[in-house]
């Protein structure tokens, strides 16, 4: 486990797993959360592989997912951007909100629990 | 194995004895051009000889090789920034000697990016290179390798005794380097731990073959970090 701080955001990265997937993951995770505000200017390619001593490639990659995303936009001359676009953050934010749900559920069902017994653990533990 | 047209360094069938079972058996692989790959394998693996073979320093008594599509050979050696496992070229040298000797004779060699890279590496120009230490020595051969415009760079052990911030800051200026430019970069190295996030491409060696090779993020997600594998493989 490494861990760098970049502006707002803790970086933990794990080199037992895919390191442009941890670098894109926390960047959405922030940018849904709100931790990275609208429109801020994100680090450069090169100072963000610098901070993390990683690859400027495995930086790039990640930053031409949240691109296709949509999350970000790069202006010429001026470097990459958060987005404008608060819906476009809310609909990210629902698809991890989404997922986290499948992911919960998959174990749940996994552990033979029924929709009722399911509803009824949540409900149980309350707010 | 045959060249895709984003393969920098392609090894077909590679053999070249040196008794003891040390050499290359034997060996095919092939480095994606852009990358920067770690060579890894334990001591008398054959790291230095299949570096050596793509200088042409050493040539195979099988198979084929070939270097951006080309055998290797003194021309293709211009395009080749190449860094010895053992050397010690400039014994009579200060730091602004060397540079000038590498001005004079290394192709592509890029005079301010030397100077820089010497103040970044703390290498005062008057400094004699006989009363270096082993982790000074290393810097300057570093900065006189890196100081070159050229395709393909072949770093055999850069970090081998040298200290732990010494190496901090080679894997800084290495990460400004790829930055900059897109070249081809063959690192071998037995620091993985601290090194293996520089890496997007890895060959480990064992017994003179390519025992494993691959994108090193589909290995992370398959096997686990460069180190792991490394333990399983050699363990």
């Amino acid at each position: 486990m490494n861990e760098f701080r970049f502006g707002p955001i803790r970086f933990v990265l794990d080199y037992s797993q895919p390191l442009y997937e941890q670098v894109l993951e926390q960047f959405r995770n922030s940018i849904a959360k709100g931790e990275i505000a609208l429109g801020e200017k994100m680090p450069s390619v090169r100072e963000l592989a610098q901070a993390l001593k990683i690859n400027p490639n495995t930086v790039l990659r990640a930053y031409q997912e949240l691109e296709r995303d949509a999350l970000t936009e790069t202006r010429r001359g001026q470097g990459t951007f958060i987005t404008r676009d608060a819906d476009r953050v809310a609909e990210i934010r629902r698809k991890l909100a989404e997922q986290a749900v499948n992911d919960f559920l998959d174990k749940m069902r996994s552990l033979g629990l029924t929709r009722d017994e399911i509803m009824r653990l949540l409900e149980e533990r309350g707010g | 194995m045959s060249r895709m047209a984003s393969d920098a360094i392609v090894f077909e069938n590679v053999t070249k004895g040196y008794g003891k079972g040390r050499g290359l058996h034997d060996l095919s692989l092939a480095i994606p051009e852009g990358s920067v790959t770690a060579i890894l394998g334990p001591n008398g693996a054959g790291k230095s000889t299949l570096m050596r073979a793509i200088t042409g320093m050493t040539v195979p008594d099988k198979g084929t090789l070939s270097v951006f599509g080309r055998p290797p050979g003194w021309e293709l050696n211009r395009l080749i920034a190449y860094l010895p496992d053992r050397a010690r070229w400039y014994g009579g040298h200060t730091v602004a000697e060397a540079l000038e000797w590498g001005e004079r004779l290394l192709a592509g060699f890029n005079r301010e990016r030397a100077l820089r890279l010497t103040v970044d590496y703390r290498l005062d120009p008057e400094m004699e290179v006989k009363g270096m230490s082993k982790g000074q020595e290393a810097r300057l051969m570093l900065a006189l390798c890196l100081a070159r415009d050229v395709p393909l760079y072949v770093l055999d052990e850069p970090f081998s005794g040298i200290d732990m911030i010494s190496r901090e800051q080679i894997v800084v200026s290495l990460i400004d380097a790829f930055s900059e430019r897109r070249q081809t970069v063959l690192i071998s190295t037995h620091e993985i731990a601290e090194t293996e996030s520089l890496f997007d491409y890895a060959v480990f060696i064992g017994d003179g073959r390519a025992v494993l090779c691959g994108d090193v993020e589909e290995l992370r997600a398959q096997r686990g970090s460069l180190r792991d594998i490394y333990r399983q493989l050699f363990g």
